[in-house]
């Protein structure tokens, strides 16, 4: 009984290291094309009074990406229906020119009133819409959680880090004779240290294989009866074979670094 | 015959150099000396002990153990030292985790020996010290004789330069305390190993040509 209380009180903060390493890497995955989305599907809206080039608008503003025409004809219908072929004419002739314009990257409010500044400089440009209040709100919505994940697993790694090293004391205090023993016979600090090393690496194994059983069960069973459309088309994303690698060797650097810190934090026994 | 320790104006002292135990100690042991060193409770026998093992670093003066300054000496090198020490303590320090046999090859698993050797070795020393029996035994399960017997067994292990001991028959009866001074006798006429040991009281029944230190007013004197 005690073995498994002295073994879970180091596997378990080691696994809530590993749960949140392995959950943000499955929320970047599967929020990816999101992302990617709201970033590369905003476009802003140019009225100009003449057509223009993509060349000309990136001359205004360098972050100016892509420029894409909306046919003038298709409003002209959409707005002139039941109207004479002479006064459609005379409408189209009178009908700006509007274009979609996408940019290189995602950018703030700021930065889009720049541009939209940028572009009203020109004569030729009559208005420019950037919707900036939606997309913002979207994007910064996405990105605020996101950030706020990225603290609580930060906050919980170093609180769990703590744990581990305390563990790692208490282990260090049970078999202070025996290290005792093998420092006054001259032995070096890592065969010292021994003991602590093959069970802390015996727990990082434990903890990766625990982690990963949640995910694959998340990935093979809860997902699939979810019924959360995201989920389910994302199921691949939720866990992947190269993923346990990655918790292996975090949760083995963890373990080792934890070791360290603890043996040489009490070096030596000169009184 | 060169000295194997050397200690000259040799200040020892805890409380980082406040509290003085050994003042201005100076005495040669050489190859193959038996050495006691007895003196009053709290005299400073076994600081002077530990100092020999490099557990406390001298305040003051010089203490050369092994050709090694043990006053600058590194931790690789103090390692490396006492590997050609064997250590004997009044309360045994075996590991209680290990058998008997595992206890006794811990200065050859140090020194790096394969399983092979370690066991042939495990085999004879444990003859030497009659416990061939408990072998496969842990150390709680002998009795404090037997346990400082394996102590013993464990210090001859690497055939040391000088065997340390400290009280090493304090708390055993006089059977057991006989079989420990013929062992560390045998260790000293055979292989002329240096041994020093601590005590309160230098054994009746000794055959062995010894030396006698006292430790008395933070003096360490040497009675002829």
């Amino acid at each position: 009984m005690k073995f498994i209380k002295n073994h879970l009180m180091f596997i378990l903060p080691l696994m809530a290291i590993l749960l949140g390493i392995e959950f943000y890497l499955v929320f970047d995955r599967t929020t990816d094309s999101y992302e990617k989305g709201l970033k590369e599907g905003y476009t802003m809206l140019v009225v100009t009074k003449k057509p223009v080039t993509l060349q000309k608008l990136k001359q205004l503003n360098p972050h100016i990406a892509t420029l894409e025409a909306i046919k003038r004809d298709q409003i002209v219908s959409e707005v002139a229906k039941g109207v004479s072929k002479e006064s459609r004419k005379e409408i189209l002739a009178a009908l700006p020119y509007f274009y979609n314009v996408g940019l290189d990257s995602y950018l703030g409010t700021a930065a889009l009133e720049k541009i939209k500044k940028d572009l009203e400089k020109d004569a030729t440009i009559k208005r420019v819409e950037t919707f900036g209040s939606s997309y913002s709100s979207a994007y910064r919505l996405f990105a605020f959680i996101k950030f706020l994940l990225k603290v609580f697993i930060g906050f919980m790694g170093i609180v769990s880090l703590f744990l581990i090293i305390k563990q790692m004391e208490i282990w260090k205090y049970a078999h202070r004779e025996r290290m005792q023993v093998m420092e006054i016979f001259g032995a070096p600090l890592m065969l010292r240290a021994g003991v602590l090393f093959k069970v802390a690496i015996f727990d990082a194994f434990i903890a990766t294989l625990l982690t990963s059983a949640v995910f694959l069960y998340v990935k093979f069973v809860w997902a699939a009866q979810s019924g959360i459309d995201l989920m389910m088309q994302k199921q691949d994303e939720l866990f992947k074979m190269t993923d346990m690698a990655i918790l292996l060797g975090v949760a083995l650097l963890l373990v080792i670094m934890a070791v360290y810190t603890v043996v040489f934090s009490s070096k030596g026994v000169q009184e | 015959m060169s000295n194997v320790i050397s200690a000259k104006n040799l200040t020892l002292a805890y409380d980082n150099g406040r509290k003085e135990i050994i003042k201005n100690a100076s005495f040669n042991i050489k190859k193959g000396d038996f050495v006691f060193i007895t003196g009053p409770s709290g005299s400073g026998k076994s600081t002077l002990l530990k100092s020999l093992y490099g557990q406390l670093k001298p305040k003051e003066g010089n203490l050369v153990v092994g050709g090694r300054d043990l006053a600058n000496i590194g931790s690789r090198q103090l390692q490396e030292l006492r590997t050609h020490m064997g250590i004997i303590f009044q309360d045994y320090k075996l590991i209680n985790e290990w058998t008997v046999a595992k206890n006794v090859v811990l200065p050859l698993m140090i020194a790096g020996y394969s399983l092979d050797v370690q066991e042939t070795q495990a085999h004879r020393l444990l003859k030497h010290v009659k416990l061939s029996e408990h072998a496969d035994k842990y150390p709680l399960e002998l009795s404090g004789g037997e346990q400082q017997r394996v102590g013993v067994a464990r210090a001859l292990a690497k055939n040391p330069v000088v065997i340390l001991a400290d009280e090493p028959t304090g708390n055993l009866d006089d059977y057991s305390s006989n079989v420990i001074w013929d062992l560390m006798e045998n260790a000293c006429q055979q292989l002329e190993t240096t041994v020093l040991v601590v005590t309160h009281k230098i054994p009746t029944i000794f055959s062995l040509p010894y030396r006698h230190f006292i430790i008395e007013s933070k003096g360490v004197y040497e009675v002829h």
